[in-house]
C-alpha cells in the first residue's frame, strides 16, 4: 500500500502472514508490540522506513504493509491496536448449557 | 436437501489439497502476496482487519443438522468458539490462522461444503426465499432452481474472472423473501399462460456505491432455456462491462449505460446465438435435482395444535409465537425462525454451543434441516406446532429466544470496523445501543414491522439502501459520521431509501432512531399503520427535524 507518505513521526505497519495479526516494524524485525515499534521522526527516519517498507513488500513476510502518522490517532488505527471494540463470542453470548 | 457426487467430491477435495500446497508455497516465498491473493481469495479468505476471515457458502441458505454441528467444531476448534451468518446466507468465520485454513477446508468437505466463490469476480453464492419449500404462498420450491444454477456456475470456465462479482437470488413465492430486486441477476418462478411454470427475470440490481433496482429483461422465460439464457446474460457482461474502473464494473452500470432495451437486445442476440448448443439440461436432469428436494415425511396433522393453543397462555410463549413463526404449506407445521438478535449483542453471531443446540434441534423436531437467512437470523423450516413449545423451551436455555422477528431490534449488520479491512466506521456497536433502547418487548410490539439495516462502509453488506431505516458508517475528517436513509424497501415494493439530512455522529444515532419512531407512532393512522407506509403516505419532510435534538432545532431558530 505504498503511496503518498503521511506527515511525521512515521511508523510501518502490517499483518501477519500467519495469523493476520496488526504487527509494527521494529528495529529487530516486526512485533505486535506498539511500543516497540521504530518510530521516525525526521526525514532520515522516514526514508530509512520508507526503504524497508518496499522490502517488506518485495520480502512478503507481512502481509499489506503501510505506513501511517504515529502522531496521529485515527480510530481506524486505534482499533487496529486495540482489536475489536465489542464483546464476541462466549464473552457476549454465553448462556450456561 | 442436495447431496454431492462423486464428480463434486473430487473436485472440492482436490482443491483442498491444492490450496494447501499453495499456502505452503506462501509461506515459502514461492509465491508472492500479489499471487496468492488472487488465490486465497477464489477459496473465500479474505484478510481483514485484525485477523484471515475465511466465508463458506451455504447454498441458498438451506443447512443438514450434520453441516451446522461441523460449523460448531471448526469454530471450536480452528477459530474463537463462534461464528457470523451473512446477509448472503453464508457464515464467516473471524479467526482462523493461515495454516489451518486447509484443514478447515477438509472438515467442510467432509460434509459437503466449501469455500469456493465466496470471494473473488464470479458468479457467487446463489441465494433464496428462506422459507422454499414450506411457504404457504409458494408457487413452486426455488432450491431445484438455485441448485441448477449453482452446477452451472461452478468454476465456470468462462465466468471465473468477471470485471466484479456477480450475485443471484430466485424466488418461487407471492412475497419477495429474497431482495431479488437488488441483486445483479434477480429470478421469479412464475406461471406462463397455460399454468406451466417459468421465469421471470430481472438483471441490474445491486447496491454499493451506486445502488440501483433491477429491471426486467424478459417477462417469461420457458424454464427449460434457463441456463442459456443466464450464459447469454454474463456472456453480454463479461465482454462488455466495464474493466477500467472497479466502481463502475458492476452489471448495473451497463445495464443503466446502454438502456435496458439495449442491454435485452443485446441479450437476446447472444440467446439465440447459443441455441442448439447443449448448454441447457433435460427435464429428465431437472427432475433429478428436484428430486433431492422432495418435502419430507410429514405426518397428516390437524391444522390447529392444542398443545400450541394451551402454550399460550405463557405470555413469553405468545409473544414468541406470533413473531417468530411462519405459515407453512402443510396444516399442522409452521417454519420457526430463531433470533440471532439478542439485545446488545452482535447480530448473526451464534456461538459453537448454540449451533449445536440448533443442530439438535432441527435433528428432532425439523426433519434434520436448518435455513439461514439473508435478514442473519437461522430457520428451522418443518416443526409440528405441537413441537413448538419444546423448540421454545430449548431456545429459551441457550439465549436464542428473542421473540423479535421482523421487529425493531431484528437488526441487519454488516461486521464493520470492529472487523473489516474495508469499513469506513462502526456497525456493530451501533446495533447493539439501538436494540438496547428499544429492547422492552411491549415497545417494541407497539412500534411493529419495521428493519433497521446498517453498513458501515459505502459496499452496504448491511443493505443500509433497503432498510426502512438505514444507517450508513462514513469516516468524516477522522471522526465516524453516520448518514440516515428512510423509506428503502427489500421485498415487493423494492425501494432505495432517502438520505435524511446531515450525517450524525455514532453516539447521537439510538436518539435520533428513536425520535424518527415517536414522530411515526405519532403521525400513522390508528389501524396499526405500518412505519413504510406511513412514510410512503407522508412523506419524508416531516421526519426530518428528527434527525437532530430538540434543543439543537430551537437554537437554530
Amino acid at each position: 500500500m505504498a503511496g503518498k507518505r503521511p506527515a511525521l513521526p512515521l511508523v510501518l505497519t502490517a499483518n501477519d502472514l500467519f495469523g493476520g495479526e496488526v504487527v509494527y516494524f521494529t528495529r529487530k524485525g516486526w512485533s505486535a508490540d506498539r511500543s516497540r515499534a521504530f518510530v521516525a521522526v525526521d526525514e532520515a527516519g522516514a526514508d530509512a522506513l520508507e526503504a524497508s517498507l518496499e522490502e517488506a513488500i518485495a520480502a512478503g513476510e507481512v502481509v499489506d504493509p503501510y505506513l501511517i502518522d504515529a502522531g496521529q490517532a485515527h480510530y481506524r488505527e486505534q482499533i487496529r491496536l486495540t482489536g475489536p471494540t465489542i464483546a464476541y463470542g462466549e464473552e457476549a453470548l454465553h448462556v450456561s448449557l | 436437501m442436495y447431496r454431492y457426487d462423486e464428480f463434486d467430491e473430487t473436485l472440492v477435495r482436490e482443491r483442498v489439497a491444492q490450496f494447501r500446497d499453495q499456502v505452503e508455497r506462501r509461506i515459502a516465498g514461492a509465491l508472492t502476496e500479489e499471487e496468492f491473493v488472487l488465490i486465497r481469495q477464489m477459496n473465500g479468505l479474505y484478510l481483514q482487519l485484525h485477523a484471515y476471515m475465511l466465508r463458506v457458502a451455504i447454498p441458498y441458505g438451506t443447512l443438514s443438522a450434520r453441516q451446522m454441528r461441523q460449523l460448531a467444531l471448526i469454530a471450536d476448534r480452528h477459530d474463537r468458539g463462534y461464528g457470523h451468518f451473512t446477509t448472503r446466507q453464508n457464515i464467516q468465520f473471524n479467526w482462523p490462522r493461515l495454516k489451518e485454513v486447509a484443514d478447515i477446508l477438509d472438515l467442510l468437505a467432509d460434509v459437503e461444503m466449501h469455500c469456493i466463490q465466496t470471494s473473488g469476480n464470479c458468479i457467487r453464492n446463489v441465494t433464496a426465499d428462506h422459507y422454499a419449500g414450506v411457504a404457504a404462498d409458494e408457487i413452486e420450491d426455488p432450491r431445484p432452481t438455485a441448485e441448477l444454477i449453482r452446477q452451472w456456475s461452478s468454476l465456470h470456465p468462462e465466468f471465473s474472472w468477471l470485471p466484479r462479482k456477480f450475485k443471484i437470488a430466485v424466488t418461487g413465492a407471492a412475497e419477495d423473501r429474497a431482495a431479488i430486486g437488488v441483486h445483479d441477476i434477480g429470478i421469479r418462478i412464475v406461471r406462463g399462460e397455460a399454468g406451466e411454470t417459468g421465469y421471470q427475470v430481472m438483471v441490474g440490481g445491486g447496491l454499493g456505491r451506486t445502488p440501483m433496482i433491477g429491471k426486467i429483461v424478459r417477462d417469461f422465460l420457458p424454464r427449460g432455456e434457463l441456463l442459456s439464457y443466464l450464459e447469454a446474460i454474463l456472456r453480454v457482461y463479461n465482454l462488455e462491462g466495464r474493466r477500467d474502473n472497479k466502481y463502475k464494473a458492476r452489471v448495473k452500470i451497463l445495464v443503466h449505460e446502454l438502456g435496458v432495451e439495449a442491454f435485452t437486445a443485446r441479450v437476446e442476440e447472444e440467446f439465440a446465438a447459443l441455441a442448439g448448443r447443449g448448454i441447457d439440461v433435460d427435464a429428465e436432469e431437472i427432475a433429478r435435482i428436484a428430486a433431492y428436494f422432495a418435502p419430507p415425511a410429514y405426518e397428516t396433522l390437524p391444522p390447529v395444535s392444542e398443545a400450541f393453543e394451551a402454550a399460550k397462555r405463557d405470555p413469553d410463549f405468545a409473544r414468541f409465537a406470533r413473531n417468530n413463526l411462519f405459515p407453512h404449506k402443510v396444516p399442522g407445521y409452521t417454519a420457526l425462525t430463531v433470533s440471532l438478535k439478542p439485545i446488545g449483542k452482535p447480530p448473526g453471531d451464534a456461538t459453537a454451543d448454540q449451533m449445536r443446540v440448533l443442530a439438535d434441534l432441527a435433528e428432532a423436531y425439523s426433519f434434520g434441516e436448518l435455513r439461514v437467512t439473508h435478514v442473519q437470523n437461522i430457520v428451522l423450516p418443518h416443526v409440528r406446532l405441537d413441537d413448538v413449545p419444546s423448540v421454545w423451551a430449548a431456545l429459551v436455555e441457550a439465549g436464542l429466544a428473542d421473540a423479535n422477528v421482523g421487529l425493531i431490534t431484528d437488526i441487519i449488520s454488516c461486521p464493520g470496523m470492529d472487523y473489516c479491512k474495508l469499513a469506513t466506521a462502526r456497525s456493530i456497536p451501533i446495533a447493539e445501543e439501538i436494540s438496547k433502547r428499544f429492547a422492552d418487548a411491549e415497545r417494541q410490539a407497539l412500534i411493529g414491522r419495521l428493519g433497521i439495516k446498517i453498513s458501515g462502509c459505502i459496499n452496504a453488506c448491511g443493505h443500509h439502501h433497503v432498510g426502512h431505516i438505514g444507517i450508513l458508517g462514513l469516516d468524516k475528517a477522522g471522526v465516524e459520521n453516520y448518514q440516515i436513509t428512510l423509506g428503502g424497501d427489500p421485498g415487493d415494493r423494492t425501494a432505495l431509501g432517502e438520505r435524511l439530512g446531515p450525517g450524525i455522529d455514532g453516539d447521537e444515532v439510538p436518539a435520533a432512531i428513536e425520535r424518527i419512531v415517536d414522530l411515526y407512532l405519532h403521525l400513522r393512522t390508528g389501524d396499526g399503520e405500518e412505519f413504510i407506509d406511513t412514510l410512503r403516505r407522508v412523506g419524508l419532510d416531516p421526519f426530518r427535524e428528527a434527525l437532530q435534538p430538540r434543543e439543537t432545532i430551537r437554537a437554530a431558530a
